[in-house]
């Protein structure tokens, strides 16, 4: 059997080139990973975590589990096209050695088996009807995304994402694909017989109803419309979003052997933003976007931007890095951290001679094992500082006084800014300090200082505990009393303690202790941003000030009389858009010491 | 007999009340607390002639006792418009006309909880310090006399943190006249005001400034407090930038002192709502217009006189209770 036909070369040549570009690409950035990274592959190949990524290509580039969470028909239309077409391609391979049996076929020939199969007399039903099966599986997921682009909220998404020009192709050409397939494979079975329920009915109808001429004239054109459909689609993919298909497999692997963003930009980067697939999935959940209306610097954008070498530090600089869209990406790309390490590369310029105050500089006052850093914004919210005071004493605590007296940044600010080096003068300072009073307990009631403490100084022998652990601990080692005044209490998840330190449990705790704890909408994992994170510096204040007005609305809502929070800039900012009173948790504590 | 409801009973009710009284109206003052005089009863003596306070508020009253204006305290108003008033106890009084004099609110200082107010001794707001003035007696928490006092202008006031950006006007020479009187109870005291800008903008004003300065030696500092903390001596550390020198300062005083902002009532916008009236973004009641019908409210029936509608000092106040009553007749014929 002779398998090729000129309307082949289409196909063959996207095929090729998408090979080629696919190969190519990956060989650079795997040559380009930063030493360490290059360890950690070599190293994990051989190990469980290789299993395990094979069994989570399964679950997440084939079923897309993840997509299935956030809304069932998505997750449908994800997987219906990335598994329908996986099947339709496995089986269409088995289906050629069930035919010709064990013998080289090349690719075209796999591909378009039914043009080069009309040869042969003998009929396979099982396969005729799997095939159309397959093909009607994915044929749906087609439709459904044509839906999607009408209808968005049918799955669950009020926001589509805006895609430039080459996806755009792509998105036609794979759109067409399908459809073009049923209609060649339909009309060769018009012409030669044969064709399982759809194709076959199809076939049946056209014979009665087409002319054989016509038949015949549309034949070879038909197939050189799917041909050049898939050639054009292989062609855009390496440099449309629909690189996201392939890369996501290397990324699963890089991922298990414990590969993550850096500090820097590095080559593994790569990965995670050609892992996008622009599902816009990231849309919804931005307060940037559903409260200020801002639709161009969502994750999707910014990954795009950043994958040719568009991105503005405009862009990169208007996200509040509140972690609601990394919570929801299908794909777990680390969003935050790759835009913090854009804004590194296009903001860090260290100011050496700034930071010379540094130098013997220590106001620390006050000895103990444990000690309390406030931080500048608790500086700012004494009430705060005070109730600390009052618990450290009622508890009989010895404290070590990191800053009261006025301190140095814990510079994760600066961090976020993209002003890594100066950032890093500062916790050296303030790491020596904590070594300097011997202290084995560090307390702090800010979780922006928390994150930074606990992700990026490695405090070895001095555990890291934020002010609502601490207090937790002290009411149930029966060193600190409450009185159950009662009181309904609401409270605000800061997004640096709960999705940035994974704490939700422990301020609740102790909340409970002392009234009930009444839930906004919005809570734990899915909690709201209060509009005032330090990570973004272009919105101004009137539109902090409309995000904190209507995340605060929520807690009136619940009908408690007190708003909590842990974190003293969520605070500030929550007072601003809320009639309710709003308090740091360890003020409700001080208040109520038995 | 046409009918005029007054809504509040400070002094721009009061002179209100009385114009139209006098132009032929049946008026009738409600007021929320038990007394007239409104917010200006706490306060000790005037800018810039340091008139008392009680000269204006109990002329005022004697006034509306002799004028037979009808006052009905403790009344406290949950909506209105043009034909009616309904108050809290679900009274409802008829009348021809509303003018609305509620007033302003006064910034909360624990608000800006930087500074320490409610949270630290010896930090007062400018309307404690009025408070302590009327009562004669002025010292620090221990009862002692302090040595060293900052004013620190524009809290509540032209801070979008606090979702206050307009002027209060009026903090600024009240700032100065505290100044002198800290100065002239305790000469030995060293006084600083801590400003953004001095904005002097009404007769004798800066004549009044430049005496702080010169006769009494007053420090005025530009550059705004970030943030006050206790020391161990008890005092209150300070720390500010000196925007004229460009340099970060640090300071201790033993008392400091807020100069709060006027901000509008939180009625103002139900108010609005239930009766077709405009609020400015400040949150105050925005008039017609600002020239030729600024006490006029856009609502047939519907007038202003007052710090409703933006902060005023008490002279402008009564004044609009004169031009009120000019245009309330304009309306009633």
């Amino acid at each position: 059997m002779n398998f090729f036909a000129p309307f082949c070369i289409p196909f063959m040549v996207g095929a090729a080139v998408m090979a080629v570009a696919l190969v190519l690409k990956y060989v650079l950035w795997i040559w380009h990973l930063p030493r360490a990274d290059r360890k950690l592959l070599v190293s994990g190949i051989f190990t469980v975590q290789s299993i395990k990524a094979v069994g989570e290509v399964i679950s997440e580039s084939l079923l897309h589990r993840r997509i299935f969470k956030v809304n069932p028909l998505l997750g449908y239309m994800h997987a219906s096209l990335a598994f329908g077409w996986f099947l339709l391609i496995t089986v269409g391979w088995i289906e050629t050695i069930a035919y010709l049996g064990f013998r080289y076929v090349p690719l075209q020939g796999h591909v378009f088996f039914k043009y080069f199969a009309t040869c042969i007399a003998e009929h396979k039903p099982v396969f005729d009807f799997l095939m159309d099966l397959l093909l009607l599986i994915v044929l749906s997921g087609v439709a459904l995304a044509w839906g999607k682009r009408l209808y968005s909220k049918a799955m669950g998404m009020r926001r589509t994402t805006k895609h430039v020009l080459g996806d755009r192709v792509a998105l036609s050409a794979l759109w067409f694909i399908f459809p073009a397939r049923l209609v060649a494979e339909s009309l060769t079975c018009a012409i030669y017989g044969g064709g399982g329920f759809l194709t076959g009915s199809i076939s049946s109808f056209l014979a009665e109803h087409v002319s054989g001429s016509l038949l015949a004239a549309l034949y070879e054109p038909s197939w050189w419309f799917y041909s050049s459909m898939l050639g054009i689609f292989f062609v855009a993919l390496p440099f449309s979003r629909y690189m996201h298909i392939f890369t996501e497999i290397p990324l699963i692997f890089l991922r298990r052997y414990q590969l993550r963003p850096r500090e820097k930009e590095s080559s593994y980067d790569n990965f995670e933003i050609q892992a996008c697939s622009r599902c816009g999935i990231c849309l919804d959940p931005c307060q940037l976007q559903s409260e200020l209306g801002i639709n161009d610097v969502q994750s999707v954008y910014f990954l795009r931007d950043r994958r040719y070498n568009r991105l503005k530090l405009a862009v990169a600089n208007n996200c509040l890095m509140c972690g609601r869209c990394e919570a929801k990406c299908p794909v777990g790309i680390n969003l935050n951290s790759l835009r913090q390490n854009s804004r590194d590369t296009m903001r860090n310029i260290p100011d050496e001679s700034r930071y010379g105050y540094l130098a013997s500089l220590d106001r620390s006052q006050g000895e103990g094992r444990v000690g309390y850093f406030a931080g500048c914004m608790t500086l700012l919210t004494p009430r705060t500082l005070s109730a600390m005071e009052r618990i450290f004493a009622a508890a009989g605590e010895d404290v070590w006084w990191a800053d009261r007296n006025g301190g140095v940044c814990c510079g994760r600010p600066l961090k976020l800014s993209g002003e890594t080096d100066s950032a890093k003068k500062m916790m050296r300072y303030n790491k020596e300090l904590f070594y300097k009073h011997n202290i084995t307990t560090l307390v702090t009631s800010c979780p922006i200082c928390l994150r930074v403490f606990r992700d990026e100084y490695a405090l070895r022998g001095i555990e890291v505990l934020h002010h609502s652990e601490y207090i937790l601990r002290l009411m149930r080692q029966g060193r600190l009393k409450v009185d159950a005044a009662g009181g309904r209490f609401t409270y605000h998840d800061p997004c640096e303690l709960g999705r940035g330190c994974g704490i939700y449990d422990q301020p609740r705790a102790v909340i409970e202790a002392v009234g009930e704890l009444l839930e906004p909408k919005h809570t734990r994992e899915d909690s709201l941003c209060c509009g005032a994170s330090l990570a973004n510096t272009v919105i101004n204040d009137a539109q902090q000030l409309r995000i904190a007005r209507s995340m605060s609305a929520e807690f009136e809502q619940t009908g408690a009389s007190t708003v909590v929070t842990s974190c003293p800039l969520c605070k500030k900012t929550v007072a601003r858009g809320s009639s309710l009173p709003v308090k740091d948790l360890s003020e409700v504590v001080a208040e109520h010491l038995a | 007999m046409k009918h005029v409801v007054v809504i509040g009973g400070g002094i721009a009710g009061m002179q209100s009340a009385l114009s139209l009284k006098k132009r032929g109206f049946d008026v009738t003052v409600v007021e929320k607390s038990n007394r007239l005089g409104g917010k200006l009863l706490n306060w000790h003596c005037l800018f810039p002639s340091f008139t008392p306070a009680t000269e204006v508020t109990d002329t005022l009253k004697q006034r509306i006792a002799d004028s037979g204006v009808e006052v009905r305290l403790n009344a406290e108003v949950v909506e209105f418009d043009r034909h009616h008033v309904v108050l809290a106890d679900g009274e409802r009084i008829e009348c021809d006309a509303v003018v609305l004099c509620s007033g302003f609110t006064l910034f909360d200082a624990r608000i800006k909880e930087e500074y320490g107010y409610g949270i630290y001794d010896n930090v007062y707001t400018s309307v404690d310090i009025e408070a302590m003035l009327n009562k004669g007696r002025v010292e620090l928490k221990n009862g002692g006399r302090p040595r060293r006092i900052a004013f620190l202008h524009c809290v509540g006031s032209r801070d979008e943190k606090v979702c206050q950006r307009h002027c209060s006007k009026v903090c600024c020479v009240t700032g100065v006249k505290q100044a002198i009187e800290m100065k002239q109870l305790f000469p030995e005291a060293d006084v600083f005001n801590f400003y953004m800008d001095i904005r002097m903008f009404g007769p004798g004003y800066e004549e009044m400034y430049r005496e702080a300065q010169q006769k009494y030696n007053i420090h005025f500092v530009r550059g705004r407090i970030s943030e006050a903390a206790p020391t161990i001596d008890g005092r209150l550390q300070l720390k500010a930038e000196d925007t004229l020198t460009g340099r970060p300062l640090k300071i201790s005083v033993d008392m400091l002192v807020l100069l709060v902002g006027m901000r509008s009532n939180d009625d103002n916008a139900r108010f609005a709502e239930h009766s077709g009236l405009q609020c400015a973004p400040s949150g105050f009641m925005a008039p017609a217009d600002m020239f030729l019908s600024n006490v006029a409210s856009g609502v047939g029936g519907i007038f202003y006189a007052g710090a409703v509608t933006a902060p005023k000092s008490v002279g402008e106040v009564l004044n609009d209770g004169a031009a009120v009553a000019e245009a309330v007749t304009g309306y009633l014929g």
